[in-house]
């Protein structure tokens, strides 16, 4: 398990520089952004003045980075740590099925071009 | 510098959220955050949590990247301290010899560990930890068979005790008071924490009044009011913090224990903010004057400041709330306890899943979770709302809290003003 992903994969470097990231903000206004790769997805909304509060700093303790993911990239994921469903499910509008924190979600090549939805504020 | 320069003094959780803010409400002035430490502005809550773990990187995690500061125009001195403040050019005088003009200045200078007094705290082995490199310093002297003493039983001195136990130290902990926690927690909260830490072998001395530490080159021991000696080759205190007020004092700004802030974050001097662990401010929720040491309170004041520089409004505020992870269990509270509370246990402490929830008249005001996600966020609303609550259901664990709720408050009137007096 020593190398990484990277190491055996052939993409030129500028598509290996970061992913594009379509976020539907809480107006229903879409915005396209960059997420690099040493980004959490939080951290790509948040670093990209997105109205993620992450007041926990990505710990999986505060929920404020809340986020829907369309049904076969929620599929496709990791599953929740328990901290990360006990969070979940009380959140304002959870999803069984398209809710993650986004602090949880690592960027990876596979996330390219997903569309985000930030959740209702509660 | 371009136009309108924000001076914003500390680069911490809530110097750098304030910047960050300024940007992403739109400020086009000039941002200059001046930072006394020379790396780029890192996360806290590790030093005494993740980077003591054996094994664990020496880096904490940065607060934003370093590409954020240039993209957003954001300017940092680094490994600067600003000296003094000139009111009436506004200006800063930085530690470099420079001035920095300023048209808003926001003191973020947060908090230092209150220093241990008693003779021999000076000497080498004995820390405290409030930075990255007293964390760095810090694990190197968490040695397998280490004797570490710790001085204080609060957030810090615990999370330092389970990650010193974790690494194979021998650990003491010596608390004047007569449970852990005491000042932030309940009862039955302390009791599950001590006990927890009890069975990874940390011991703890109550009603320990420090009086001395002792040695020759370095610590050797530490010395408690009934005469008792403890053999320790690291000491570590963690007897709570100061707020670094002096350059507003200095300034002539009112200080009480921390700057006066009202609820935008303004000090007694219109172009000046203060924000984070170093100001005092009236709570909005119960009231009462308030010193909050907590990330969620340094990013909530940030924002307050950038929108009242900028002119616009501020979120809406969240409740006051905190996490401590110990030997893996994590602690999380919402709201400001007072110990007068009507103290309400939801679940069995023995089963390691519970939560303390508090009354106030009747309304729910605070909540401790201990490994209780569900409970937190449901608490954090309730307290939002003023929610009253029906202590009963409360007490019950298999009933949702928000479903513990009572339409009509549970005192009479009687019981209520008697509460009040
Ligand atoms: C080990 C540790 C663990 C913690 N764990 C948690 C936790 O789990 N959860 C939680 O909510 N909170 C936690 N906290 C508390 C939290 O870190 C603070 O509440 C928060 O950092 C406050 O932010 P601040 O910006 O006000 O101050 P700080 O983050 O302390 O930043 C202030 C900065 O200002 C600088 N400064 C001071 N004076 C000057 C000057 N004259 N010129 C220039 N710079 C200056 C300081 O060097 C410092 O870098 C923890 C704190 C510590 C030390
Ligand atoms: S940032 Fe707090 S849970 Fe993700």
């Amino acid at each position: 398990m020593s190398n990484t992903s990277m190491s055996n994969t052939s993409m030129s470097s500028t598509a290996m520089s970061s992913n594009t990231l379509t976020v539907v903000d809480r107006e229903g206004v879409t915005h396209d952004l960059e997420w690099e790769p040493d980004q959490s997805m939080m951290e790509a909304l948040r670093d990209n003045d997105l109205p993620v509060l992450a007041s926990c700093g990505g710990t999986a303790s505060c929920a404020t980075c809340h986020v829907f993911l369309e049904q076969d990239v929620f599929d496709t994921l990791e599953e929740c740590s328990e901290d990360e469903l006990e969070l979940l499910v009380e959140a304002e509008g959870y999803r069984e099925c398209g809710s993650r924190l986004s602090c949880q979600v690592g960027f990876s090549r596979d996330l390219n071009g997903v569309t985000v939805t930030l959740t209702p504020e509660d | 510098m371009t136009q309108n320069p924000v001076v914003i003094v500390g680069a911490g959780h809530s110097g750098v959220a304030v910047a960050a803010g300024l940007r992403s409400r739109g400020w086009e002035g000039g941002v200059l955050l001046i930072d006394a430490e020379n790396e780029l502005p890192y996360e806290r809550p590790p030093l005494s949590k993740e980077l003591l773990k054996d094994g664990a990187s020496d880096e904490s995690a940065v607060l934003r990247k370093e590409k954020f500061y240039a993209d957003k125009g954001i300017d940092r001195l680094a490994g600067v301290t600003a000296e003094s403040i000139d009111r009436d050019s506004r200006t800063v005088l930085l530690s470099d010899g420079t001035r920095q003009a300023y048209h808003r200045l926001v003191i973020a200078t947060g908090s230092r560990a209150r220093p241990l007094t008693v003779p021999g705290a000076g000497l080498p082995g004995t820390k405290c930890l409030r930075t990255r490199d007293d964390a760095v310093e810090l694990k190197r002297l968490l040695v397998p068979g280490a004797r570490v003493a710790i001085i204080g039983a609060g957030y810090i001195g615990l999370e330092v005790a389970a990650a010193a136990a974790a690494r194979g130290c021998d650990v003491t902990v010596l608390e004047f008071q007569d449970r852990v926690m005491s000042r932030v927690t309940s009862a039955p909260v302390s009791r599950h924490f001590e006990q927890l830490h009890g069975r990874h072998g940390v011991r703890f001395v109550f009603g320990a009044a420090v009086t001395s530490i002792d040695g020759g080159q370095r610590a050797e021991s530490v010395s408690v009011a009934d005469g008792t000696v403890f053999p320790a080759d690291v000491v570590l205190a963690g007897i709570g913090v100061l707020p670094n007020q002096e350059l507003a004092a200095d300034a002539g700004l009112e200080c009480r224990d921390g700057i006066l802030v009202d609820g935008d974050g303004r000090t007694s001097d219109p172009a000046i903010y203060a924000s984070g662990d170093v100001t005092r401010f009236i709570s909005p929720i119960d009231g009462t004057s308030q010193r909050l040491e907590c990330i969620q309170n340094a990013q909530a004041q940030a924002d307050r400041v950038a929108a009242h520089i900028t002119g616009q409004a501020a979120a809406e505020p969240e409740i006051p709330w905190f996490w401590t992870v110990q030997h893996g269990v994590r602690l999380q509270t919402a709201g400001v306890r007072h110990p007068e509370d009507q103290t309400i246990v939801r679940g069995e402490p023995s089963g390691g899943k519970f939560s303390v929830v508090y009354l106030r008249e009747g309304r729910l005001a605070a909540v401790d979770t201990v490994a209780n996600l569900a409970d937190f966020r449901a608490a954090k609303r309730l307290i939002a709302q003023g929610a009253w609550i029906d202590p009963a259901l409360a007490a019950d664990p298999a009933i949702p809290l928000t479903e513990a709720t009572s339409g009509t408050p549970n005192h009479s009137d009687a019981d209520l003003a008697a509460a009040r007096s």
